[in-house]
């Protein structure tokens, strides 16, 4: 006997009857994770929306793209391994968290876990650009403020000291180097042209008070019990 | 879509455990609370506000995930291009919503894939409306309408609680309920004004989701301990009392003015402006919730299936190099 | 302009977007992974959206309303080709499917967008952007999964060997074919099917997967003429299973 549901799409899945617990998932389900960030419209600053779980990051930006920007109006998506990311320390919401780097060698922050040793010793033959995220208030997110130049994720957030570290206030800052971000293109940017024409999705397209309305006009023994 | 916080099942004599934790950095952490700032994932946290948290997130993600094959019994069969396509687009929501939960309860330390296996094992609990069945279109529109109407309530408290990554979901998932709300009730109100035959099936769905509705927010809080430092710490931002009171009086006058019955005699708001009403059978939910419901089986066992039968894509697309990292915020 | 062409173009393309919207939305709520699910829905309900602005074309030229048109025919009045009507299957039938269909739809729009019949291309221009994406997510995933795990790639060459003959019925021509060409409404399925195959062709070099030698298939014909697998009339009872409650109530 297979399981019969109200649901007619369950009941062509064929499920046993009486299913059998299951064992535990393997471990090995858990893909890597994500972080993404759009743009809501031309001109504006790429804010952080939130991760996605994905294999990879081509998939990650496809996955990013429905889950973060099919309801509302965008211009432009990135996205970046979670492990590209370098996090500094977390102040309050009235200071500045660059306040509190030392400015030397011993940096209160770790080093993104995808930088091998591999990795830095190529960034620092050269320099490259790193884009520069600042949160300004605990329980928002974190917007992209500018992109410096540096030859490692450390140097860069020394360079974003200097360069971003007087506005107020800060209370945590993302380096992510540039080359490290899948983003949408330019040509690409039709792929939201028709999000604002999706009414169906619209709370505004669901309008019932003059349905109301009449239906109590022509119905006036239903008028409220209470 | 989610209702009762998930303080009530706490032993009132389970220690909290707050006398191993250094009281200058409690002190600090509820300063800051006290401040009205947020918490962030790497801040210092005591352990009794880590895991009550990632146990109402993750209720709070089940709830979703499930959530969406009530409506989704609908979805192949929901009438005209308006409403199939925003039928679709609402299951879509609560599996997008469900996402959203499990990433902010895995800045917390809790990986997705074991807060999935413990619901499919059936050791983590949802919310207990979706263990009834949606048995016709009308039932699926109380529940868009209803049961959406009662999580906001939920989620707008919630909305204002101390840690940062909820706060960001649910921001983002309040405004796409917006829609779920209005959708819902235009479906009713379509219904209740349509021909004898909608009426009567919008009455009937009525009358068999109401009972469930009413235990949506959990029974009455004991206060404890618990409930007093979870409170403290913005972790439960309202009673359950206080929610079912917000629900009754802002949608039981939309119910009515649509000339529909509520099937509950006891049912008026007193001179104090306080809604009376049946007390819920408390015995049956606790029943119900306990895994002997109408449809908590069917419920797990799609969930296993859809876990099962994506596992050969999750198997070939896992890189052995992947090393998970949990999100950042 | 010979209307009847025009609108029998119109009704092959309409139902064939409905079909595939509806029978992809059964896999919301029950993806491989909770992201994959979400965009798989996004997908199916803009082929919905697309199927409602074909009908009210259709409706424009005289043919009854998109809700009557899409809710209260029977099989044998649908063109729809009997690719779209199948039951989901597992996921590597599903994806596969998308595969194949999407690169043809995006080809037919793209073609249509230059269409003689100005309001046909006028949808044709806007849908272009969203058949982008389609695309993006059918190639990104077969290419991933098409060289990843023996698994995988088996039940994707499974599933490619059984829906070719399928696809290949999505550029069965009618009646309308001569007359669509020469008013410069539509390209022509000819043409339409060289380019499938050069791009699907050139897509699946890229994966451990093998394009069977498409010319040895016999290509499922039928759907364009009313004949269809014993799926279709199932689903259209289904999806108008609620409006028959009531014939008589606005839904």
């Amino acid at each position: 006997m297979s399981l019969t549901s109200l649901d007619p799409r369950i009941s062509r899945l064929g499920l046993p009857d009486s299913p059998l617990l299951p064992p535990d998932k393997p471990e090995l389900d858990q893909f890597e994770t994500y972080e993404v960030f759009h743009q809501k419209k031309e001109g504006t600053a790429y804010a952080y929306v939130g991760p996605v779980h994905a294999p990879s990051l081509e998939v990650a930006f496809l996955f990013g793209k429905e889950q973060y920007s099919r309801r509302f109006a965008c211009t432009g998506l990135w996205v970046t391994p979670t492990s590209a990311v370098q996090v500094t320390a977390y102040g309050d919401d009235a200071g500045s968290v660059y306040d509190t780097l030392s400015g030397g060698q011993n940096e209160p922050t770790e080093a993104p876990l995808s930088e091998s040793a591999e990795e830095q010793a190529a960034y620092a033959a050269g320099e490259e650009d790193y884009d520069i995220f600042h949160l300004k208030k605990r329980g928002k997110a974190h917007m992209h403020v500018g992109k410096v130049h540096a030859s490692s994720h450390a140097m860069a957030l020394q360079q974003a000291k200097a360069v971003f570290g007087d506005q107020r206030p800060v209370v945590n800052v993302w380096v992510i180097r540039s080359a490290d971000i899948l983003r949408s293109d330019e040509e690409d940017r039709d792929i939201w042209s028709t999000t604002p024409e999706k009414k169906y999705r619209d709370a505004l397209a669901y309008k019932v008070q003059d349905k109301i309305e009449r239906f109590k006009a022509e119905n006036p023994e239903n008028a409220p019990q209470a | 879509m989610y209702g009762s916080a998930s303080t009530h099942d706490i032993p009132a004599s389970a220690t909290t455990g707050l006398e191993n934790e250094d009281p200058i950095l409690l002190a600090e952490f509820e300063a800051r609370i006290a401040r009205g700032e947020k918490i962030e994932p790497r801040d210092w946290m005591p352990a009794l506000y880590r895991k009550q948290l990632i146990r109402m997130i993750e209720q709070h993600a089940h709830s979703e995930i499930i959530g969406s094959l009530p409506e989704g019994t609908w979805i192949t069969r929901a009438p005209g291009f308006r409403r199939k396509m925003a039928q679709m687009a609402k299951v879509q929501d609560e599996v997008g919503h469900a996402q959203l939960l499990y990433s902010a309860a895995e800045t917390l330390g809790k990986t997705r894939e074991q807060m999935l296996s413990d619901l499919i094992n059936g050791k983590s609990k949802y919310s207990n409306v979706f263990n009834y069945p949606a048995f016709t279109w009308a039932d699926s529109n109380v529940i868009s309408w209803l049961i959406d109407a009662g999580a906001i309530v939920n989620q707008m408290a919630n909305a204002k609680g101390s840690y940062g990554p909820y706060c960001r979901a649910l921001e983002r998932i309040c405004a796409e309920e917006s829609f779920h709300l209005k959708y819902g009730h235009d479906a009713v109100v379509h219904l209740a004004t349509g021909t004898p035959i909608q009426r009567r099936m919008i009455q009937e769905a009525l009358n068999r989701w109401w009972p469930p509705i009413m235990t949506f927010f959990g029974p009455s809080d004991k206060m404890s301990v618990h409930t007093e430092i979870l409170m403290r710490w913005k972790v439960k931002m309202a009673s359950n009392d206080h929610c079912r009171q917000q629900f009754l009086d802002m949608y039981v006058p939309k119910i009515w003015e649509l000339g529909l019955t509520v099937p509950d005699a006891k049912l008026r708001k007193n001179e104090d402006g306080v809604w009376e009403f049946t007390e819920p059978d408390w015995e049956d939910f606790k029943r119900v919730i306990n895994g002997d419901g109408p449809c908590n089986a069917e419920r797990l066992a799609v969930r296993r299936a859809a876990e099962e039968n994506g596992a050969w894509v999750r198997r070939a697309l896992l890189s052995p190099k992947a090393k998970y990292v949990k999100p950042l915020a | 302009m010979n209307t009847d062409a025009l609108k029998d173009l119109l009704y092959r393309l309409a139902d064939d977007q409905l079909i595939l919207g509806h029978r992809n939305s059964e896999w919301n709520g029950l993806g491989p992974i909770l992201e994959e699910d979400i965009a798989f829905s996004s997908m199916a309900q803009d082929k919905l959206g697309h199927s409602l602005q074909l009908y009210t074309l259709l409706h424009q030229l005289g043919e009854a309303e998109p809700d009557t048109v899409a809710f209260t025919r029977n099989a044998p009045q649908f063109h729809c080709a009997q690719l779209v009507e199948l039951p989901i299957g597992e996921y590597d039938f599903s994806l596969i499917r998308h595969f194949l269909y999407d690169h043809a739809e995006i080809l037919r729009f793209e073609a249509l967008s230059h269409s003689s019949y100005e309001p046909l291309a006028q949808v044709a221009r806007k849908l272009k952007g969203e058949l982008k994406y389609h695309t993006l997510h059918a190639n990104t995933w077969i290419k991933q999964l098409g060289s990843s795990t023996e698994e995988a790639i088996e039940r994707l060459q499974n599933s490619l060997n059984y829906t070719l003959p399928y696809a290949l019925g999505l550029f069965e021509k009618t009646a309308a074919e001569d007359d669509v060409i020469s008013e410069g409404i539509f390209v022509g399925e000819d043409e339409i099917r060289a380019r499938w195959q050069e791009n699907i062709t050139k897509l699946l070099s890229q994966t451990a997967l093998n394009l069977p030698d498409l010319t040895t298939l016999t290509p499922v014909y039928g759907g364009r003429f009313g004949e269809h697998t014993e799926y279709l009339q199932p689903l259209l009872d289904e999806m108008a299973e609620v409006f028959r409650v009531d014939p008589t109530a606005e839904w």
